[in-house]
């Protein structure tokens, strides 16, 4: 399946805000809110049975939080790159834990590292950081005895 | 600071208690702490709770160039730091387009087929504690110990070697490595065979590991298992077969995949796995082809816009950096997926109403290292 | 006495002809009476010194035995072992021990101290009360009970009260299930070890360690006629005193170090103590049961009963340092379903035997 025929067909099912091709690999950009379908199709339709990780790339220039899902298909060996738009302030979305079951751990690890909310999250505690620290992977972080290192 | 807890205790009845295995447990592999709530010797559910050792490597590679980064990833999974460097390195030369040498690929191959049998060696050894035999780690620790002198030959180091670089590798291979990985490759075939009879093929062994922590295809899948774990539950997916990268399409290997899914299989892979790994290695030996080690890479790395995805079949499995670049000097975002991860994720999935000994034997089989969950 | 009847008594204690112990204890006496004491009080001192002899063989060969696991381990697993103190590292063990005594005597603030105390105590107790009926040579025993074997059965099971009690005074819940396993795994391997004794006893007519030996004079012994309870005897009696592949109770993977996961310096020492000299318990018993105790040409009784002692704790070690860790209901399983029995089957053909030829 070429990227350009991946995007026709996920284009009938969700609402793409925006897409492209990134190194032969199909970047799209969907509404929070058809995400959950979205991947239900591409799991089940499209044989994306695979979720490599899910992570975030904070872009304070855009004020925008974008949640990155690496989808991909052991029988077709293609991949797809599944993003969603949050704002910085608030930024919270649908989880997708019950859709692959690997996103749960990527999701607490996503939440706490970027300030993400999962909603409908089995479990929303931390896993990695103690709570007193928030969102260390965002640019603008800056923990009380964080220092640059020299370069 | 508030604790984390799994379980509140007032869910607890009156037969049940919390365990707190770790974060300094003998079994648990490294600073790991799992909450089990227990009736009696059985595991009623278990909450894995990582992070004790994060290291903030994800944030610190945002601050670095694209190749003072290199050294980082090694200290992940340190029992095979090629397979780090590797999966970064791919990342950023497809961000490039940067093609590397045939030569330079041949001693990647080398290198990460090494690091695979030590790992496994390690796993063997590793394992061998976990379950109470003691004399196993000796005898993995020997062979392992001649690949580790080799490696400190090719480039300096014993663990974690940074060997890689940017469009290639850093050395190439020193006088008298071929004949010395010629020399460990004549009876470690025979030495496999003999730790599988000791150890694995033992009756007590087997019956501590037969359909123990019996993990499905689908379950597995489903966590993103990965490795001789998923090949283990009847799906052989390899990522050296399925999307080969830096020329493992011109070797011929086979995928172990076993059907049960449960810890002896996953032992059983493991073993076979390393002979797999020779016959590359002397494939590999055989063919070395001459020429450049390395492409020639800029001084200063500036790769295009964009964000890349590059996986390599570590020996725990699927080992991925997402390299996002912004068109600086430095990567703007960078994510390793980590094996050990998603595969520790699935531990509630194997081990609901087993002992807390196969508790052990199934996290052993799993092949964790902590240092890589926690980044 | 003259001189040479000092050496005539020696030769007589290890050459077993007649009670030379008791010949002895005659002399002491003909010797006290010159004094105006009372003789009770030489009866107090000689079983004094008894106890301090058993006792300092005890500590002795447990610090020999200590390091004989830790060159014969080595041996099997490439290495070289201790050789750094003393010549071939013998005082390793010594250095150890010395470690242990000087170290600080850590009490855990929640720990129930009476017991924690008493627990290492009790453990060493049962240990060092078997000693007395080992026969080490003909006559060369500190007492030959009449009921010698079921002491033995008796005074071992003391050991097990020690275990579940440090388990349980640790606080600690890995102690606790270490002390708990502990408990089932002894009270299950106890019932093969006994009903294999009771076949021998049959064999022997007595209870007697003496006297079982000299059953089996002239080398008929006992292994020959009962070779599958010598094995469930050496299996049984290797769960008994807690080594791998049976040593669920201190478990490292899993139970970090069960029972004496709280205990440090001295009292870990006697815990140490009494788990190393159990195993040279076992052994003296396995050999007295079925390999003809002190029986062998040319050197004396004594010599011959220790090479048979360590030949059995080497064949035990042996074992420890091959296999796996055994699980715990597997172990259970193993004494119920299968030791069990075929140790009554055993005994019911002996018995059948013994009655009919």
């Amino acid at each position: 399946m070429t990227v350009r025929e991946l995007l026709e067909k996920i284009k009938q099912k969700a609402e793409i805000e925006d897409s492209k091709e990134d190194l032969g690999v199909l970047n799209a950009y969907v509404k929070p809110s058809s995400l959950r379908s979205l991947l239900i199709y591409m799991r089940d339709s499209l044989g994306f049975d695979w979720m490599s990780f899910m992570t975030a790339l904070d872009m304070p220039q855009e004020n925008t939080i974008e949640a990155v899902y690496e989808l991909f298909s052991n029988s077709s060996k293609d991949s797809a790159r599944i993003k969603v738009k949050l704002s910085r302030q608030a930024a919270e979305v649908e989880t997708v834990s019950d859709i692959y079951r690997t996103a749960e751990w990527h999701e607490r690890e996503a939440a706490e590292m970027f300030g993400i909310t999962f909603k409908n999250h089995p479990h929303p505690e931390n896993l990695i950081l103690t709570p007193d620290i928030k969102a260390p992977l965002r640019k603008d972080f800056s923990g009380g005895d964080m220092k640059r290192m020299p370069e | 600071m508030e604790q984390k807890t799994a379980f509140e205790i007032q869910e607890l009845t009156s037969d049940e208690y919390v365990l707190s295995m770790g974060p300094q447990h003998p079994a648990t592999h490294g600073v790991l702490r799992i909450l089990l709530r227990m009736d009696g010797e059985v595991v009623v559910n278990l909450q894995p709770d990582p992070g004790y050792i994060h290291s903030s490597i994800e944030k610190i590679c945002e601050n670095r160039k694209y190749d003072q980064v290199m050294p980082y990833t090694d200290r992940m999974d340190y029992l095979s730091a090629v397979s780090y460097n590797l999966a970064y390195a791919l990342a950023v030369e497809k961000l490039m387009g940067l093609e590397v040498p045939n030569r330079g690929r041949h001693i990647r191959v080398i290198l990460a087929e090494m690091n695979r049998i030590m790992s496994h060696l390690l796993w063997f050894a590793a394992y061998g504690i976990d379950m109470g035999a003691l004399t196993p780690i000796w005898y993995a620790f020997r062979e392992r110990e001649n690949l580790i002198t080799l490696i400190e030959m090719q480039t300096g180091n014993r663990l974690t070697h940074h060997a890689l670089r940017i469009g290639g590798v850093k050395n190439d291979l020193p006088t008298g490595f071929v004949e010395g990985l010629n020399k460990f490759l004549e009876n470690f075939n025979d030495m496999v065979d003999e730790y599988e009879a000791l150890f694995i093929d033992n009756v007590i062994f087997k019956a501590r590991t037969k359909s123990i922590g019996v993990l499905k295809k689908e379950n597995a899948i489903s966590y993103g298992v990965t490795g001789p774990n998923l090949r283990a539950s009847g799906c052989d997916i390899d990522l050296r077969k399925l999307a080969p990268y830096s020329g493992y399409e011109n070797f011929s290997f086979e995928v172990c995949s076993e059907k049960n899914g449960d810890s002896w299989d996953r032992c059983k892979i493991r073993m076979n796995e390393m002979r797999q790994s020779a016959s590359i290695l002397r494939q590999a030996i055989d063919t070395l082809p001459e020429g450049e080690i390395s492409a020639k890479a800029p001084k200063i790395i500036k790769p295009t816009p964009g964000g890349c995805y590059a996986k390599v079949e570590g020996p725990r499995g699927e080992v991925g950096a997402y390299v996002v670049s912004a068109g600086t000097d430095k990567p703007y975002r960078v994510k390793f997926r980590s094996p050990s991860f998603s595969n520790l994720s699935a531990l509630n999935e194997m081990c609901a109403g087993v002992k807390i000994a196969d508790l052990v034997a199934i996290m052993g089989s799993l092949d964790i290292v902590i240092p890589e969950i926690d980044r | 006495m003259e001189n040479g009847e000092e050496m005539e008594l020696i030769r007589e204690l290890l050459y077993n002809s007649g009670e030379p112990l008791s010949e002895f204890y005659r002399w002491l006496h003909k010797a006290w009476a010159g004094f105006s004491v009372p003789p009770v009080f030489l009866d107090l001192m000689i079983q004094f010194a008894v106890a301090a002899a058993v006792f300092g063989f005890v500590a002795v060969n447990a610090l020999w035995i200590i390091y004989y696991e830790r060159k014969f381990s080595a041996k099997l697993q490439i290495r070289i072992g201790p050789n750094r103190v003393g010549p071939l590292g013998l005082l390793q063990t010594v250095a150890d021990t010395v470690k242990l005594l000087i170290k600080e005597d850590i009490n855990p603030s929640k720990v129930d101290r009476v017991v924690f105390i008493l627990a290492p105590g009790i453990v060493f107790l049962g240990t060092f009360l078997t000693m007395l009926v080992i026969p080490f040579g003909n006559g060369l025993i500190a007492a030959d009970l009449s009921i010698g074997i079921l002491y033995i059965l008796a005074v071992s099971g003391l050991a097990v009260i020690g275990l579940l009690a440090g388990g349980w005074a640790s606080n600690n819940k890995y102690s606790l299930m270490g002390g708990m396993r502990s408990a089932a795994q002894i009270v299950a391997y106890e019932i093969p070890v006994l009903v294999v004794i009771l076949g021998i006893v049959m064999l022997a007519g007595t209870m007697k360690m003496g006297g079982i030996v000299e059953a089996q004079a002239g080398y008929r012994w006992f292994v020959i006629y009962q070779p599958i309870a010598f094995l469930i005897f050496l299996i049984a009696a290797n769960a008994e005193i807690n080594r791998a592949p049976f040593d669920l109770p201190e478990a490292e993977s899993e139970l970090v170090s069960g029972f004496i996961t709280e205990y440090s310096g001295m009292k870990f020492a006697f815990f140490f103590l009494a788990e190393y000299t159990n195993l040279f318990i076992v052994s003296a018993v396995a050999v007295t049961l079925f390999l003809g105790g002190w029986e062998g040409p040319f050197f004396p009784p004594f010599v011959w009963f220790i090479i048979k002692t360590y030949a059995v704790v080497t064949v035990l070690m042996w074992m420890r340092w091959t296999f796996p860790r055994i699980r715990v209901d597997h172990l259970m399983q193993f004494s119920w379903k299968y030791l069990l029995p075929i140790a009554l089957v055993n005994l019911l053909v002996t018995a059948i035997v013994i009655k009919f030829i």
